[in-house]
């Protein structure tokens, strides 16, 4: 079935994906999901702490902040191999886009205590940057000699009641800080939502919410890129994820239709179904054929080819994983529409991720006016 | 012919540069960016004498035989610059299809006899595939040949034969047996000339209204039994070993590449990228070609890496297929009122030639085994479903 395909000289990237299917051994993600789910909870801290374990929470923090170093190659293999196997805790957010708002932040004890917690899975650390609309989060920074004050609404913050600590970013007079604000803090208000897999998105508001000036942990969060920087390299993870979700609902309905019989002969042997079934194969090598080519862009000419390149491979993944997982349902016939079935679970997986940093027909447009700006 | 030195042995863009350079300065200028996909020998003699002569006018045969002896990595390269400079396509049978086949089935003779005359332009060649009743399914062409003697005698007809009006030779499947449950057993490869008494060629207008393709007819046709490639009766597998790695250019992005520039070219002139639903639709077809192009390479450093591909590979000419339609339908779209007309159409300082391409792009669909059988082969061969 198509995966990402790089050169892995040193067997790193065969090592990581034997890692995270002997991870699947011990943690089934459809049964995670299927318990978190049930008790409603956002985050299952013994699967977040295995992954710690693993290694996987700080795979691109710098080795000084005590992460592994590796690279965006690296996390897409991870990410990759997690959508296979269902892992459905939100490393994209949680560890790629809040460490790379840590990575870029400036030194200080602050941002030491949260890579260290974060890597360890000790702290949750949560990103808070959009609003419920994807737009920037209404948050106000005023700045005084005690600290800051944060007053506004934020939204799509994952993993909000397990979190230990919100990255915020607010808006003082000179631009977007970056700050950190520890859960339960006084005039901090969550409001969690389910999302379709089993998981949650919460509302933060922030009346007063007042934090001390050494938790401010970057400024002109715009002007740097750093905010841009990390919406990149977690729009690749998601494209991973997609892809990996994608390749294997593939490979599970492929499966099926070979055993499933109808009119005496398995459904697969019908060329109706046959080609579906092969247009969502091409879905799934598309995606890995861009997911490789944005890789290559990043190390080779970053700059607008890269951002070009990583908006066309989440648009793709995202456009294939979806219509890969609804034709799976599809084929699964009356037990594709059941809970039971875990094809489903790929199915709502599939559309958390798409509309997760750009669903395809926004990213589209962002490849286009980006590419058309002279 | 100029002594051949060894390419595979540049950079990829060394070979690149030099070969661009010369094809550049070569290749004349009103040739360039014909509207025809096809055009006949005479309309490209002059390219096509201008490879010969330098010895370039065939990428991957042997350097013994006259080829450059490429690559598959710098063959991709020849094939990327010759469609960036808008080279027109040469009736290139011969070199493609001929040429590998004698190569490494012919005899002695047959190739000391037939490979010069490809490579200098003095025989033309056909393929002799498709039938009325034998279309993607090849393997029940019924056209017979039957020994006489020194000779074969050949009776029936082809059709969808490409250029066979220009061409003196054309490569020839026919029926020397037949085998109740297995059709391609019994087939067999002729080299047969097109001057042979009892053979009528006659062209068929395309959509385009032109002649790219013919009938072509044999009554009686005597064949010296010396024109039989391989053996009697086993010429199928020689016919499918021949196609090797060319399939991925079927799968080349660079149609769909013109048409989206002509798109854009139309789109700009007429305000359309003030709209946006076009924008919309336009941002699509934009991030499909894009995403081709890193298909394109996924395949491609497959067949550097390992000098083969596999079945797989026909996702690029499915994909690529429909995307060239869809762009051409979305130029005859935003034409609105002005699609109907044949002409070109004006667009800011130059023309847009929506209609030409709008018809083009329904043949790559259904030419090297349509959609719908690459579906089945896919369905087969990568992923394994049953019958």
């Amino acid at each position: 079935m198509p995966e990402i395909i790089l050169e892995d000289p040193d067997g790193t990237f065969a090592m990581l994906r034997d890692s995270v299917a002997a991870f699947a051994q011990r943690f089934d993600g459809a049964r995670a999901l299927r318990a978190r789910r049930g008790a409603g909870k956002d985050l299952d801290r013994d699967i977040w702490s295995a992954m710690a374990e693993a290694g996987w929470l700080g795979l691109m923090l710098p080795e000084d902040l005590g992460g592994t170093g590796l690279g965006m190659s690296e996390q897409a293999i991870l990410s990759e191999a997690l959508g296979r196997a269902l892992i459905t805790e939100p490393l994209a957010q949680l560890s790629v886009f809040s460490g790379a708002l840590l990575a870029g932040a400036e030194p200080g004890e602050e941002r030491s205590r949260l890579a260290e917690g974060l890597i360890s899975g000790s702290l949750v650390v949560s990103p808070v940057w959009q609003n419920t609309d994807g737009g920037p989060a209404a948050v106000a920074a005023t700045v005084d000699a005690g600290g800051v004050t944060l007053s506004g609404t934020a939204g799509l913050v994952v993993a909000a009641a397990s979190a230990d600590v919100f990255l915020v970013a607010a808006r003082a007079n000179d631009g977007l800080l970056l700050v950190s604000v520890p859960a339960g803090s006084a005039g901090l208000t969550v409001s969690e939502r389910p999302t379709v897999d089993g998981a949650t998105l919460a509302e933060l508001r922030f009346d007063s919410c007042h934090v001390a000036a050494d938790q401010v942990l970057a400024r002109g969060l715009l002007g740097s890129g750093l905010l841009d920087d990390a919406i990149q390299a977690t729009q690749l993870t998601l494209a991973a994820e997609l892809a990996g979700a994608g390749s294997k609902a593939l490979e599970a309905t492929v499966d099926y239709t070979k055993e499933r019989v109808q009119f005496g002969k398995p459904i697969a042997s019908f060329q109706a179904i046959q080609h579906r079934l092969v247009d969502m194969w091409s879905a799934a090598e598309f995606s890995c054929a861009a997911i490789v080519n944005a890789l290559e862009r990043l190390a080779d000419e970053p700059g607008k080819p890269a951002a070009l390149a990583v908006l066309a491979a989440k648009a793709r993944a995202g456009d294939a994983a979806i219509d890969i997982t609804r034709k799976a349902i599809h084929l699964y016939g009356a037990m594709g529409f059941t809970d039971e079935c875990d094809i489903g679970l790929y199915m709502k997986r599939a559309v958390n991720l798409n509309a997760t940093l750009g669903n395809p027909a926004q990213l589209r447009l962002q490849f286009v006016a980006l590419e058309r700006a002279a | 012919m100029a002594k051949q030195q060894d390419w595979n042995s540049l950079s990829d863009a060394e070979f690149r540069q030099i070969f661009r350079t010369w094809v550049d300065e070569n290749c004349p200028m009103h040739l360039r960016n014909m509207r025809k996909q096809r055009p006949v020998f005479d309309e490209v003699a002059e390219w096509y004498h201008a490879l010969a002569e330098k010895g370039w006018l065939s990428p991957v045969w042997p350097q013994e035989y006259g080829g450059m002896g490429l690559n598959a990595a710098k063959h991709i390269i020849y094939v990327e610059e010759w469609a960036r400079l808008g080279c027109p396509r040469i009736p290139d049978h011969g070199i493609g299809l001929v040429g590998p086949l004698l190569i490494e089935f012919g005899t002695e003779a047959q190739k000391a006899h037939y490979l010069p005359r490809i490579l200098s332009g003095q025989d033309v060649w056909c393929q002799g595939y498709s039938e009325p009743g034998a279309g993607s399914d090849l393997a029940s062409l019924r056209t017979a040949a039957v020994r006489d003697g020194d000779s074969f005698i050949v009776n029936g007809q082809k059709i969808w034969t490409t250029l066979a009006h220009c061409a003196k030779w054309i490569l020839l499947l026919t029926r020397t047996s037949r085998d109740e449950k297995v059709k391609q057993k019994g087939i067999t490869v002729l080299l047969v000339d097109l001057t042979s008494p009892g053979v009528t060629v006659r062209p068929i207008e395309n959509l385009r209204q032109e002649a790219d393709f013919c009938e072509v007819f044999f009554e009686n046709v005597r064949v010296p039994a010396e024109n039989l490639v391989g053996e009697v009766d086993k010429g199928w597998n020689l016919a499918k070993a021949v196609l090797g790695h060319e399939r991925i250019f079927l799968g080349a992005p660079s149609r769909p590449e013109v048409a989206l520039s002509r798109l854009e070219q139309l789109a700009e002139a007429r305000g359309a990228f003030q709209d946006p639903a076009f924008v919309a639709r336009y941002a699509r077809l934009r991030l499909d070609l894009y995403d081709l192009g890193s298909a394109f390479e996924r395949f491609a450093r497959q067949l550097r890496d390992n000098g083969t591909l596999g079945a797989d590979v026909s996702v690029l000419k499915i994909f690529c297929s429909e995307l060239y339609q869809k762009i051409t339908e979305e130029t005859l779209d935003i034409a609105g009122e002005e699609a109907r007309f044949l002409d070109d159409l004006p667009a800011g300082n130059g023309h847009v030639d929506a209609m030409n391409l709008y018809l083009d792009s329904r043949a790559l669909a259904i030419f090297g085994g349509s959609n719908e059988i690459q579906r089945t082969i896919l369905a087969k061969a990568v992923l394994g479903l049953p019958s």
